[in-house]
């Protein structure tokens, strides 16, 4: 007998009666969305810039390139000074990664972000920074994975925050393995 | 405290904490450290109107999962297939290290970087390959800590949660070179990051623990704050993930209602900085996910013991477990310590003394998110070695009574009623070698004036 075979027929001495699976009915809060998503975001140690939309953020990105800093940009209409190359390990050196999120989640300010080109880019990149349509701000996380998208074959992560750590006595540590800061630009 | 971190040889519980509690003022910190991640849990959880029923939602999605695991299981395997996922099946420990190792030697992989995998320490799957020639690189800093000092995890969610700061600096500085005397935590995290940025920037292959498996999606989540994960799972173009049975749940919406939970209970954070979902290897890469049963069906034939499959994880029963923060992780005889320790390892403990580790206070059942009804399945416990006769004190006297007596459900209700009851009416002295070192400095209620004595003889001749 194969393993699978020999796990799903000890199955079967299952004591566990049948259970039903639960209807998820959870009331949502709706009220200003981008409020909630903002100050979520603020717990999760990120940053909202909600005015001057995609102009702002290139004006940040310009002024990133001005004091030197390797930029890519996987974002349509904004402009980094770094292409994507040929392998993942050639991100080492970038220090700011701009990237599309698809949805924003108020209640935990986390954002859905799809497959990138080299999947590593929002975590090996020094600095994060996300663009999100502020129409595109979900209440909870019932209602987001409803409305992401998933494909056959890809990786989606909801990313909220900059990568962090306390694993030294508690102390919270920003910038553990992945990005050590995010900006997240509404537009 | 070498004898301590050592955790070998089998030593009761009481023994352990007793060795831990020799140093009084550490006791308290570590106490302290659990009871403060504690707070923001409530702080987190009483930030949501609907958290009561997220946690039943929570337990009966999982109900629902166990009952028709088999379905769950064989649909999650075919979806996989159908986004170019290879499935292995394994039974026990020993077959899963044999299958990672398979898949390692046929890609010549010589290193390794994992993220935190419970099971894999369930598997003893470190050893099993450093034996074979494999470089093992813990990721998670604070596994990364206890692997360069050579020892398990003392937490599940925070495995280095009994290393002080200037254990950990001075640590860095003999294995990594830091400055000496340096034990600033942002300094020696920025240290760890950059050792072990080359060593993701070098490895040959990654290896995940999974926190849910999406059976209708065929795809696996992995939850990090510090992105060790991501970082190793997309650079090599190898990446191995190991889950035990219990994984899976059925589709998108019952992930929705876990990741709401699962980092809120944990550390009180609104949601883990990154919740990944692997549908699929990387362009041109292989991706494998290993199936684990190790014990698990042998549970689910016991209804009490099969609810502890519920488990999700997060480390919020040890945190406000009074035994756990005052007796600390190495003293469970178990690779996870703390209530749900006792829960799923109890009987692998030839001590027969944690499920005693235990006040039958019900704050880990009260905390956890998915229901487990933690003190009801360690009760039961006791109930299954007295039966076995496999009590862990003197045989003589009271003893096994009292053990008996811990763990009975007929003489009063509950046993957590009788417990509380055997309190009350049995002498401290007696119940102090149940109640363990962690006691040692806690007043047990006073007996109240019926003798033990008259009361042993009424309730002997029922
Ligand atoms: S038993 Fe419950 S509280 Fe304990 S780790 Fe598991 S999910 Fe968390």
């Amino acid at each position: 007998m194969s393993n699978k075979h020999t796990i799903l027929s000890a199955l079967k001495q299952s004591a566990l009666d049948q259970h039903a699976m639960p209807t998820i009915d959870v009331v949502a809060n709706n009220d200003d969305l981008v409020g909630q998503f903002n100050a979520s975001l603020n717990t999760v140690a990120g940053t909202l810039h909600s005015e001057g939309g995609l102009a702002a953020l290139q004006q940040a990105v310009d002024e990133l390139i001005q004091q030197n800093m390797q930029v890519i940009s996987l974002l349509d209409g904004i402009k980094g000074n770094r292409q994507v190359p040929e392998t993942a390990h050639d991100l080492a050196d970038i220090d700011y990664a701009v990237i599309p999120g698809d949805l924003g989640v108020a209640e935990n300010g986390a954002i859905w972000v799809n497959q990138p080109s080299h999947r590593v880019t929002p975590f090996i990149c020094e600095n994060l920074i996300l663009a999100l349509a502020k129409d595109n701000i979900v209440a909870n996380m019932h209602q987001a994975v409803k409305q992401v998208s998933l494909q056959p074959g890809e990786l989606g992560l909801f990313i909220a925050g900059p990568s962090k750590t306390a694993d030294i006595e508690q102390a919270l540590v920003v910038g553990a393995h992945g990005a050590c800061s995010l900006n997240v630009y509404l537009y | 405290m070498s004898e301590l971190y050592t955790a070998s040889g089998s030593k009761v519980h009481a023994h352990k904490a007793d060795i831990f509690c020799r140093d009084e003022t550490r006791v308290d910190w570590h106490s302290k450290a659990l009871w403060a991640l504690r707070e923001k849990r409530d702080r987190a959880a009483g930030s949501l109107p609907e958290w009561e029923q997220l946690r039943l939602l929570g337990s009966q999605l999982k109900l629902h999962t166990l009952s028709h695991l088999a379905q769950y299981l064989e649909q999650f395997e075919q979806q996989c297939l159908s986004n170019g996922i290879k499935v292995h099946w394994a039974n026990d420990a020993q077959q899963h290290n044999e299958i990672v190792h398979g898949i390692l030697a046929k890609h010549k992989v010589k290193k390794l970087v994992k993220s935190k995998s419970m099971l894999t320490e369930e598997c003893h799957m470190n050893p099993y390959l450093e034996r074979h020639g494999i470089e093992v690189v813990d990721t998670d800093l604070g596994e990364r800590i206890i692997q360069l000092a050579n020892m398990p995890p003392s937490h599940i969610v925070v495995p280095a949660i009994h290393m002080k700061k200037e254990e950990v600096g001075e640590l860095f500085h003999q294995q990594l070179g830091t400055k000496a005397g340096e034990s600033d935590p942002l300094y020696l995290t920025r240290a760890a990051r950059a050792h072990l940025r080359e060593k993701f920037l070098t490895a040959d292959a990654a290896m995940t623990g999974v926190n849910m498996a999406i059976a209708d999606q065929g795809a696996i989540v992995v939850c990090t704050n510090e992105g060790n994960a991501d970082m190793g799972a997309n650079l090599p173009k190898l990446q191995l993930h190991s889950m035990g049975i219990d994984k899976v749940v059925p589709n998108m919406d019952s992930v929705g209602v876990l990741l709401r939970t699962l980092a809120r209970n944990a550390t009180g954070q609104p949601i883990t900085t990154y919740s990944s979902f692997y549908r699929g290897p990387q362009e041109g890469g292989e991706m494998h996910v290993i199936i684990v049963d190790n014990g698990r069906t042998e549970m689910m034939k016991d209804k009490i013991l099969a609810e502890s499959l519920k488990c999700i994880r997060c480390g919020g029963c040890l945190n406000t477990c009074p035994v756990y923060r005052r007796s600390g992780g190495y003293s469970y005889n178990y690779t996870i310590p703390g209530p749900i320790g006792i829960a799923v390892g109890a009987k692998h403990d030839d001590t027969n003394s944690i499920p005693w580790a235990c006040t039958l206070c019900g704050s880990c059942t009260y905390v956890c998110p998915t229901m487990v009804p933690l003190d009801k399945i360690i009760a039961h416990h006791r109930r299954l070695k007295a039966d076995a006769k496999r009590l862990p004190y003197g045989k003589g006297g009271y003893m096994p009574l009292v053990g008996r007596f811990m763990a009975s459900e007929t003489l009063m209700n509950t046993s957590m009623s009788a417990a509380r009851l055997a309190l009350r009416v049995l002498p401290g002295s007696l119940l102090k070698p149940f109640s363990g070192a962690w006691g040692k400095y806690r007043e047990l209620p006073v007996a109240p004036e019926s003798s033990f004595a008259s009361w042993y003889n009424k309730n002997r001749s029922r």
